[in-house]
C-alpha cells in the first residue's frame, strides 16, 4: 500500500509543466477568493477564459476520453493537476459546471458516439458552461416524481414546467435536465435526460436568495435560480441514453454527485483556519489558549477522514474498481464533518468566525462564509438521511439483495 | 411543587404572542434581517415600550413594575420565536439588573426610570479584542484626571451598541486593580460604534479615544464592580436563555408542521424515521434548555443560590439553540436555507448568541468551581 502522491521523473517534469502553464494561464485575483455567491461578473469570465485555456489543452476534464476533449490522464496525474490547483485556491473546472461535472460522465457512459462528439466535446473543451437541472418544487428527495414534461412532437420534444435549485449566478450556455417523457408511464420507466440550449425561446430564470451555495465555492457556485419551462422546443437528437431510459442514466448522474468519484480539493478553509490560529492576530494567537488546541486538533482530525474517504473513491473510480456503499459513505461524512467543522471554528475563534468585517474577519470572511455553507451542504446531492438509505441498501442490510454502485464508465 | 405558569405570567404570554404574530411577523422579520435601510428600533420600539416591557424587570420604585424575572423570562420566550430583534434585552433587563446591582441611590434614580420608559437605550460594552467574559479578560484601562476619567481603547462584538444611547462600560483604572463600570454617553465625543457584518445580529465595534467621563458617572467602587457586575449579569443570563428556548421552540414547530405537510415518495416526511430522528433530537435540545433555564430563574427569583444553575443553563442552551436549528435543516432540507423562508432567522440568531455573555466553554470552567473540582 502506498498512499504518497509519488511523482515519478515524468511526473516530476508535468508538475513542473502545470506549474509552469497556470504561471501564466491564471490571471490575478481569481485564486483564494472566499464567497462564490457574490462573484463579480469580471471574476467568472476570467474564470472561464481560463476554463477555455485548460480545455484546449485537455486538462478541463483531463481523465476524460481524448476524443471528446480530454486527455485520459491516469489518477495520479489529476491527483498533480488538482494539486496544483488547490495551491492556489482553485478547482477544476475553476468555475460551477454541475453539468459538466455530472452530465459528462452520464453522455459518455450513455450517449451514442454521435452524441459524445457533438454534446462532450464543448464541454470538456471549456466552450460552454452547463446547470444540472433534477430537483422541482414538488421533488427533491423523491426525483422520480418529477412532473415537467418533454412531449414528442416530430424532430423535437416540446417542454413545460418548473426546475428548482437551478445552478449559479451568471447563466449557463446549456442544461442537462431530467424529464418526463411518458405521463402516464410506469415510475421509473417515464423519464429521459435531455441536453437544453438555454438560449431558447420560453425558458425564464428567477434567482433567489439563498443561505449559501453548498459546498461548491472554491468551483464558484453563486446564487440558485428557478427556471421556467414555457412551450420549449428541443431538437430530438438532444434526448441521451434512451426515451424512458432516464433512471439507468440517472444512476451514473447521481453516482457522481454523491460523491463515487471523490475529490481531491477538499475543504481548503481548515488548512488555512489552522494556520490562522498559529500565527499571531490582533496581538495574540488563538492557538494559545490550550483548549482551542484541543478543539482544532479534534478539527482537524474530522478533516483528515473526510479527506481519506475521498481519496479513496478517487482511487476507486480511476483505477476501475467495484465500489458499493463508498459514494454515499464520503458524501455523507462530508456533509455532516463540514457542519460539524464549522461550528468547531465558531468555538475556537468566537464570533470573530462569523464577521465579514474588513478589519475584524479571519481569512477575509472565509470563515464566515464557511459558517453558512456547512448549514448549506447537507442538502444538495441528496440529504444525509437519502445518503443513509443508499448506504443502507448497498450493503444489503438485512439480507436483501445489494443494490449496485451507479456506473462511471 | 407545580412548573406551571401562573396567570399574571400567561397573560404576559398572550399579550406577548399577539405582538410577534402582528408587528413582528416572519415577513417584516426577514425584511428586517435582509434590508439594511429598515430600522429596527423604528418598527418597534414604541411599541415595546407603551407595553410597559422596557419596566418589567425594573423595580417600582425606580420606574419600573418589578416583575419577576420568570415572568420576563416568559415574556423573553415569546419574543424568541420571533426571533424578535433589539437591545430590549440588552438595555431593560441586562444593563438595568446590573445598574441595580452597582449604582449608587442618586444613580439609579436617574438612570433606571429612563431605562424603564424606553427613553434611554443602554448596552454593555465589555468584551474586547482578545474576546472573552471573564474579569481577566478586560484589558483597558481608564486614565484618572482629577475628578473625572479618560477611555480609550477598543470594545468588539459588542451586542445592541448600535441601538445605544448610553454605554456601560466595563475597565480597568490605569495603577489600580479590579474593574470598574463607567456610564458612557453613546454620542460623546471620541465615542465610535461600528456595525459589523455578517452572520450575527446586532454586534458592533466600539472605539473609544479620550473620552472623557464625569466622576459622577463611575457607577460603583473603582475597581470594585465586578461582584455586583456579575451578580447582575448572572442574573440576567436565564432570561437571555429563555429567548433562545423560544427560538427552540419555535424551529421545532416550523419543522414538526413541515413534516406532516410536506411529501416526498407518496407518504408525509415525518412517517419516515430518519424524519422522526431529527424532530426527536430538536425537541430533546428544546426541553433541556427550557427546563434547565426555568430552574434557574425559579432559584434566582426565590433569593436561593443559583450560580450553578445560571451556568448550566446558558451552557445548555446556547448549545440547544445550535443544534436545534441544525436539525430544523435537516428537516427541512432545501427549502429551508431559502431566506425568504425564515428559518435561517433562528439558525444566524442561534450563532450570535452562542458567545454573548459567555459561552458553553466558559459557564462550563465556571462551574467547575462550584463543583469545587478547583479552587
Ligand atoms: C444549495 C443547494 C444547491 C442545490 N443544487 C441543486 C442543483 O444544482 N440541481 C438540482 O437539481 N437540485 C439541487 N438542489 C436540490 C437538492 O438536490 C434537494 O434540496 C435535495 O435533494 C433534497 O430535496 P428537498 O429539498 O426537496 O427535500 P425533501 O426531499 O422534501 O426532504 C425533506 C426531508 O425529508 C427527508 N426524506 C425525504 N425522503 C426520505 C426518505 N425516503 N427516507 C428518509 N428521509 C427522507 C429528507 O432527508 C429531509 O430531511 C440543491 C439544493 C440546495 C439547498
Amino acid at each position: 500500500m502506498d498512499f504518497a502522491i509519488e511523482d515519478s521523473p515524468e511526473q516530476t517534469e508535468f508538475r513542473k509543466e502545470v506549474r509552469a502553464f497556470l504561471e501564466t494561464a491564471v490571471p490575478p485575483g481569481i485564486t483564494h477568493t472566499v464567497d462564490a455567491a457574490n462573484q463579480p461578473r469580471e471574476q467568472y469570465e476570467l474564470r472561464r477564459d481560463l476554463g477555455r485555456k485548460l480545455g484546449a489543452k485537455g486538462w478541463l476534464y483531463p481523465h476524460m476520453p481524448k476524443e471528446y476533449g480530454g486527455s485520459d490522464m491516469s489518477s495520479d496525474e489529476v491527483m498533480i493537476l488538482n494539486d496544483e490547483l488547490t495551491r492556489i485556491g482553485l478547482a477544476l473546472p475553476p468555475y460551477y459546471d454541475s453539468g459538466g461535472r455530472m452530465g459528462g460522465p452520464s453522455i459518455l457512459v450513455w450517449g451514442t458516439e454521435e452524441q459524445k462528439k457533438r454534446l462532450l466535446t464543448p464541454i470538456f473543451r471549456g466552450e460552454v458552461r452547463t446547470w444540472q437541472l433534477l430537483s422541482e418544487p414538488g421533488a427533491g428527495s423523491d426525483l422520480a416524481g418529477i412532473k415537467t414534461t418533454a412531449i414528442r412532437d416530430g424532430d423535437h420534444y416540446v417542454v413545460n414546467g418548473q426546475k428548482m435549485w437551478v445552478g449559479s449566478a451568471h447563466g449557463a450556455e446549456r442544461s442537462w435536465m431530467i424529464v418526463v417523457t411518458d405521463p402516464k408511464g410506469e415510475r421509473h420507466k417515464n423519464l429521459s435526460w435531455i441536453m437544453v440550449d438555454m438560449s431558447l425561446p420560453g425558458i425564464t430564470v428567477t434567482p433567489m436568495e439563498t443561505l449559501a451555495t453548498g459546498g461548491e465555492g472554491g468551483a464558484g457556485g453563486g446564487c440558485k435560480n428557478t427556471v421556467f419551462f414555457d412551450n420549449v422546443r428541443i431538437p430530438a437528437e438532444n434526448l441521451v441514453g434512451g426515451e424512458n431510459n432516464g433512471w439507468k442514466v440517472a444512476t451514473t448522474h447521481l453516482e457522481v454527485e454523491h460523491g463515487g468519484t471523490g475529490r481531491l480539493q477538499d475543504r481548503r478553509v481548515i488548512g488555512e483556519f489552522i494556520d490562522y490560529c498559529r500565527e499571531k492576530h490582533n496581538g495574540f494567537a488563538i492557538a494559545d489558549d490550550p483548549d482551542a488546541r484541543e478543539q482544532i486538533a479534534e478539527m482537524f482530525i474530522e478533516g483528515e477522514v473526510m479527506r481519506l474517504f475521498a481519496v479513496r473513491n478517487h482511487w476507486l473510480s480511476h483505477t476501475n474498481q467495484p465500489r458499493s456503499y463508498e459514494g454515499a459513505q464520503y458524501s455523507l461524512r462530508r456533509k455532516l464533518g463540514s457542519l460539524d467543522i464549522s461550528e468547531r471554528m465558531l468555538r475556537i475563534a468566537g464570533p470573530y468566525a462569523l464577521t465579514t468585517d474588513e478589519r475584524w474577519a479571519p481569512l477575509q470572511g472565509a470563515i464566515e462564509y464557511f459558517q453558512r455553507d456547512g448549514i448549506t451542504s447537507l442538502h444538495p446531492g441528496a440529504t444525509t438521511d437519502i445518503q443513509k438509505v443508499i448506504m443502507a441498501r448497498r450493503m444489503g442490510t438485512g439480507g436483501r439483495e445489494r443494490e449496485q454502485a451507479g456506473k462511471l464508465r | 411543587m407545580d412548573l406551571s405558569l401562573n396567570e399574571t405570567q400567561k397573560l404576559i404570554q398572550d399579550a406577548t404572542k399577539d405582538f410577534v404574530r402582528g408587528a413582528c411577523s416572519r415577513e417584516i422579520l426577514v425584511k428586517l434581517d435582509r434590508n439594511k435601510n429598515v430600522d429596527v428600533m423604528a418598527t418597534y420600539w414604541k411599541q415595546m415600550s407603551e407595553m410597559g416591557w422596557t419596566g418589567m424587570a425594573i423595580p417600582e420604585q425606580y420606574g419600573g413594575s418589578g416583575n419577576s424575572l420568570l415572568d420576563v423570562a416568559v415574556l423573553f420566550e415569546e419574543l424568541g420565536t420571533g426571533p424578535v430583534p433589539g437591545p430590549l434585552f440588552s438595555s431593560a433587563v441586562l444593563c438595568a439588573r446590573i445598574l441595580l446591582e452597582t449604582g449608587s441611590e442618586a444613580q439609579k434614580k436617574a438612570l433606571l426610570p429612563d431605562i424603564a420608559s424606553g427613553k434611554r437605550v443602554f448596552a454593555l460594552a465589555f468584551t474586547e479584542v482578545q474576546y472573552g467574559w471573564s474579569e481577566d479578560s478586560i484589558r483597558m484601562k481608564a486614565k484618572k484626571e482629577g475628578a473625572d476619567y479618560v477611555l480609550s481603547g477598543t470594545k468588539l462584538f459588542v451586542d445592541d451598541a448600535e441601538y445605544a444611547s448610553d454605554l456601560l462600560v466595563v475597565a480597568g483604572i490605569e495603577g489600580g486593580a479590579g474593574v470598574s463600570l463607567f456610564r458612557v454617553d453613546a454620542k460623546a465625543k471620541g465615542v465610535s460604534i461600528r456595525k459589523l457584518e455578517g452572520f450575527m445580529t446586532a454586534k458592533s465595534e466600539v472605539i473609544f479615544d479620550n473620552v472623557k467621563v464625569s466622576g459622577s458617572d463611575l457607577v460603583g467602587a473603582a475597581g470594585g464592580a465586578w461582584a455586583g457586575l456579575d451578580k447582575g449579569m448572572l442574573a440576567a443570563i436565564p432570561v437571555l436563555c429563555a429567548y433562545k428556548v423560544g427560538g427552540c421552540k419555535k424551529v421545532f414547530d416550523i419543522s414538526i408542521a413541515y413534516a406532516g405537510e410536506r411529501k416526498q415518495f407518496g407518504q408525509v416526511i415525518g412517517r419516515f424515521s430518519r424524519v422522526q430522528d431529527h424532530l426527536i433530537n430538536l425537541v430533546n435540545h428544546l426541553d433541556a434548555a427550557r427546563w434547565t433555564t426555568y430552574e434557574a430563574l425559579w432559584k434566582l427569583d426565590s433569593g436561593q443560590d443559583a450560580a450553578s444553575s445560571v451556568h448550566i443553563a446558558k451552557a445548555v442552551s446556547s448549545e440547544s439553540y445550535l443544534n436545534a436549528c441544525d436539525y430544523g435543516h435537516e428537516v427541512h432540507a432545501g427549502i429551508g436555507v431559502v431566506r425568504e423562508y425564515g428559518l435561517t432567522l433562528y439558525t444566524k440568531m442561534s450563532r450570535s448568541l452562542y458567545h454573548s455573555l459567555g459561552a458553553p466553554k466558559y459557564h462550563r470552567k465556571r462551574l467547575e468551581k462550584e463543583l469545587k473540582l478547583v479552587a
